[in-house]
């Protein structure tokens, strides 16, 4: 071409323009084959992971029973305020954080927890903000929806506790997962999320796993803002099974009914099946309204309200029946003398030992509430003949009553189906270190022990499950409250990868009742000495039903130890009745009251009149009606 | 108008490039539905290629060498436009004020436009130099050329419209017989001073954090915050990337722009959407139409009657194959995100009708191939 100057090398340099173009276009072709066809899938994940959410429909909590059929815990509908990461991640929401508080009527501090906790989280999560939102709270989102988009309600079954602060250590109650539980990995490999609901203390602890139903889910596809575009799939949730306990709703009122009469209104009342364990009541009081921890500990009333349960030095969160220790006293002495028995240290046919008012040792003299000479077995249990054990536990030496303690179980857990239990603690547990502190076990500890003080605090549960042991010749059974789970349906195709399979009731496994070695001739003997107490002219006379023949005993637990500047003792009573054919098994415990007969006793009459009368066909329902 | 063309016009009428041209444009007003269905961009961009051709046609039957000659006048105009959107007069779009409103023609981008008379006056004082190495003196004219309208760009601030300024004089020195030493020796320092320049912007605080998110994204964009501004370019190669080999043909319901996890689908991020929806065939077979298209117009410059002739459509080569490579390479995530619209594809009136002149120019020149 007659332009192209030979000295420019024109023709050379706009090829070389081209050439450059060219090698840019395919630099893009090269980038494009790396992002399409080498990392395509890595990429349609990644799409996919953004736009596809799964929403979680909760799945309903079974409901607690009594064993007759009523009602003890149930879930209901509520509306939850949640709050969704995604429209606030980018933005400072601290001005928001005041106007939440007063429009939901929540603690501010509260809000600002939630908020630094949703934005740790992954961005399409969601976190309830108020629970059991009212009608003004769920106006007050809808009116705010443009403002907020962050807010949204969601209905969400609630667990709701109808009978309020009865039961409540038995039944514990429902939240969410706390974060620490979260960080334990058999926690996390169970699939458990935050957020999720989950059962904290008693049987909605302990079956939590059953009481919960497995939640569904709607797969849904999200724009960049979180906003459902469309719907894929649902799966709907399958509830938790119900549970039956062996609880009988009537004899619990009247339990707590005992308790909330009694002079100190601290205590707790256990009754059981002694055939098999079974427990029929169990009341601790002080008490607390689980209905609080579920529905108001996201608003600012209600934070208080834990708190000062939390605070309070009653103890109201803490199940006396499980986890309080206290010394036995003169309870101390059914196993006492049953080991008494089996370690020859007295026998039926002689059980004689001198009371003598008291005992001396070294220095110490131990005086006796009585004089009673030298009784046998049998009479020193009706009138509690401190003497008699003094000797006995003597005789039986800290070996003795090491054994003993392993022969009732006083070293382990009962067992019940409830969380936390403790361990009661006895010279065995205590002896070593003792002996390490003082250079040796001195007698003065073992005649305390006898008599169940000093070295000697046992959980109430423990307790009635060694002396209910007698009324069936030895046999304890480990307590239990599940009576059974009911079945519940599969959810969905079974072909289909959603399918939830059906789950199959159950009864309570039993074990084996653990036995304790006694010869007929000696159970007659401890039940005689047991009867005597409260048909006998013993220390629970008080307490005597016609036709309904009661074998027990007694207990004045000094708590001097407690420094509680003269705080009265403990009063206790364990008994089982009919005395020779027992269908129940019940314990009183009451907390700084003074004498077991003349405080513990009359609350198990209480409990077993309530008994009686619905066993003779009157309806405690009707009873209660009719005093109205 | 009809009457005046020729018989001679239409033979000469480089159909194949208009042809490829508007198929283009065709191809982007389907992927800017795919991008914004429910919006009307694509009908404006029907109506828009219409009224570029338009302008192509006055442009194309037009003897270019006319215009060249009263490219002062245009270059004039284009700066007192330039002005005027900083005047009251500019519109504010997304923190820029890129937009002039006009009464009677409405609104439109002066820097997209302004480029067509950089061209011709770069054309004109270039074309009409004798052989030779070009010398200094010359350089700076070409440098002051195109600051003024650079200097009134970067004002609005529009940085990424700027640049698309640059490979137009580049282009120019090149084809007038820059010494070839000069251009090795610009390329090495290029290759030097950028990342030294950037390390010394960093460390006097020139360059804002943001910018700085920009690049380090691009450096290694998996550790780069997904949400800050990482966002456009890991958001633009999720959607292409998606696309795969054969895309999701047109399958909007799930596709990243209509969840709006793609930002500005349908200006900006039109090649992903279009990688999305067509995949890696789709996207090979329209960069082979940008290639075949840029080699038609090589092949007019290089049977251009006059030096002015070539160097327009060089410049308009070099300029086009810059804002391929800018944009492309954005929606790919190697190139820092800069507001540069692909040409032909992006919605978009301005870009198109100034597009559609630059290519009239390059037909108007081949055209007169055999004209003297």
């Amino acid at each position: 071409m007659k332009l192209y100057d030979h000295t420019q090398n024109l023709g050379i340099r706009v090829g070389t323009i081209q050439v450059i173009a060219f090698v840019l276009l395919t630099i893009l072709g090269a980038r494009l084959y790396y992002l399409q066809v080498v990392k395509g899938e890595y990429y349609e994940d990644k799409a996919e992971n953004q736009r596809i959410r799964k929403i979680p429909i909760p799945a309903p909590r079974g409901a607690i029973f009594d064993r007759h059929g009523k009602l003890l815990v149930d879930s209901r509908p509520t509306y939850n305020v949640t709050l969704s990461n995604e429209p606030i991640k980018k933005i400072d929401v601290t001005e928001r954080v005041d106007d939440y508080a007063r429009g939901l009527n929540v603690d501010r501090q509260y809000v600002v927890e939630r908020l630094n906790l949703i934005k740790k989280q992954n961005d399409f999560e969601t976190m309830v903000l108020k629970e059991n939102a009212s009608i003004q709270d769920i106006t007050w989102v809808e009116a705010h929806s443009m403002e907020y988009p962050e807010l949204r309600v969601e209905l969400q079954p609630q667990r709701y506790y109808p009978h309020k602060e009865i039961l409540a250590h038995v039944l514990g109650y429902v939240g969410e997962i706390s974060p620490k539980e979260l960080e334990k990995p058999e926690v996390r490999e169970k699939g458990f999320r935050p957020g999720d609901i989950v059962g904290k203390g008693g049987l909605e602890q302990y079956y939590d796993e059953f009481l919960r139903g497995k939640p569904g889910y709607r797969k849904v596809i999200v724009d960049s803002r979180g906003r459902v575009q469309s719907e894929i799939e649902t799966v709907q949730p399958q509830a938790g099974q119900d549970l039956v306990s062996t609880i009988d709703l009537d004899l619990q009122l009247a339990a707590e009914n005992q308790l909330a009469t009694s002079t100190t209104k601290r205590g707790t009342i256990i009754a059981t099946d002694p055939n098999n364990g079974e427990i029929l009541v169990m009341a601790s009081l002080p008490s607390f309204d689980p209905n609080i921890f579920v529905q108001e500990s996201t608003t600012p009333e209600g934070r208080k309200k834990i708190a000062a349960y939390w605070q309070d030095e009653s103890r109201p969160l803490y199940n006396r029946a499980i986890q309080g220790r206290y010394h036995p006293g003169s309870t101390w002495k059914i196993p006492e003398s049953v080991a008494g028995l089996e370690q020859g240290a007295i026998t039926v046919a002689n059980s004689h030992l001198v009371s003598g008012g008291g005992i001396t040792i070294g220095n110490k003299f131990s005086r006796c509430m009585g004089s009673h000479g030298s009784p046998p077995l049998d009479y020193a249990i009706t009138k509690s003949c401190d003497g008699y054990y003094y000797r006995l536990g003597s005789k039986l030496g800290i070996e003795g009553l090491t054994k003993m303690v392993e022969t009732f179980d006083f070293d382990k857990r009962s067992g019940v189906d409830l969380p936390n239990e403790k361990v009661s603690q006895t010279p065995k547990s205590w002896r070593a270190s003792i002996e390490k502190r003082e250079g040796k076990w001195s007698d003065i500890r073992t005649v305390y022990a006898s008599i169940g003080q000093d070295t000697v605090v046992v959980t109430p549960i423990s307790l009635i499950r060694a002396i209910a042991s007698i009324g069936v010749q030895g046999k304890m059974y480990v307590p239990h409250f599940l009576k059974e789970f009911k079945p519940i349906g599969a959810i969905g195709n079974e072909n289909e990868s959603t399918y939830i399979a059906a789950r199959d009731g159950f009864g309570f496994q039993r074990p084996e009742p653990k036995l304790i070695p006694m010869t007929p001739e000696q159970n007659a003997l401890m039940l005689k000495g047991m009867w005597g107490v409260v048909n006998g002219g013993g220390t629970a006379g008080a307490i005597k039903i016609p036709n309904f023949e009661i074998a027990g005993k007694t207990g004045t637990a000094q708590n001097s130890e407690l420094n509680s500047g003269g705080a009265k003792d403990h009063a206790w009573f364990v008994s089982f009745a009919p005395a020779y054919k027992p269908e129940i098994a019940v314990l009183a415990l009451i907390e700084n009251s003074g004498f077991g007969g003349s405080h513990a006793a009359p609350a198990v009459k209480g409990v077993y009149e309530a008994y009686l009368s619905k066993r003779n066909g009157g309806q405690t329902d009707n009873q209660e009606v009719a005093k109205k | 108008m009809v009457a005046i063309i020729e018989k001679r016009d239409l033979r000469d009428f480089d159909w194949l490039t208009t042809v490829l041209a508007i198929a283009i444009v065709s191809f982007g007003v389907w992927q800017i539905f795919n991008a914004q269905p429910t919006e009307s961009y694509w009908s404006k961009q029907i109506i828009g290629l219409g009224i570029a051709l338009v302008a192509f046609a006055v442009v194309g039957f037009s003897d270019y060498r006319r215009i060249v000659d009263a490219a002062p006048i245009f270059y004039g105009i284009g700066l007192v436009l330039l002005l005027l959107v900083l005047t009251p007069l500019g519109v504010k779009v997304n923190g820029q004020t890129a937009w002039l409103k006009l009464p009677l023609i409405g609104q439109f981008q002066p820097s997209e436009f302004v480029k067509i008379p950089v061209v011709l006056m770069l054309a004109k004082y270039f074309g009409a130099r004798k052989s030779g190495n070009l010398k200094i003196k010359e350089m700076l004219i070409g440098v002051a050329i195109l600051a003024a309208p650079v200097g009134l760009i970067l004002l609005e601030p529009d940085a990424g419209q700027a640049m698309t300024y640059f490979p137009l004089l580049a282009v120019v020195f090149f084809l007038s017989g820059i010494k070839i030493r000069y251009v090795i020796i610009t390329i090495i320092a290029g290759l030097i001073l950028a990342p030294a320049a950037y390390w010394v912007g960093v460390k006097t605080g020139k360059i804002k954090g943001y910018q700085q998110e920009r690049i380090n994204v691009i450096l290694d964009p998996e550790s780069a915050d997904p949400r800050g501004y990482a966002y456009h370019t890991i958001q633009s190669m999720i959607t292409v990337g998606k696309g795969g080999l054969t895309g999701i043909k047109g399958d909007t319901e799930t596709s990243q722009a209509k969840l709006k996890f793609l930002p500005e689908p349908h200006t900006d991020f039109i090649f992903a959407v279009t990688a999305e929806n067509t995949g890696f065939i789709g996207c090979i077979s329209l960069l082979l139409a940008y290639a075949l298209l840029l080699s038609r117009l090589v092949a007019g410059a290089r049977e251009a009657p006059d030096r002015a002739g070539m160097l327009v459509i060089m410049a308009i080569t070099g300029g086009i194959t810059f804002q391929i490579f800018m944009n492309v390479g954005m929606v790919l995530g190697f190139l820092p995100v800069i507001g540069v619209p692909l040409p032909l594809m992006s919605a978009g009136l301005s870009a198109v009708l100034s597009t559609f002149i630059a290519i009239g120019f390059v037909i108007s020149v081949k055209m007169r191939r055999f004209v003297n």
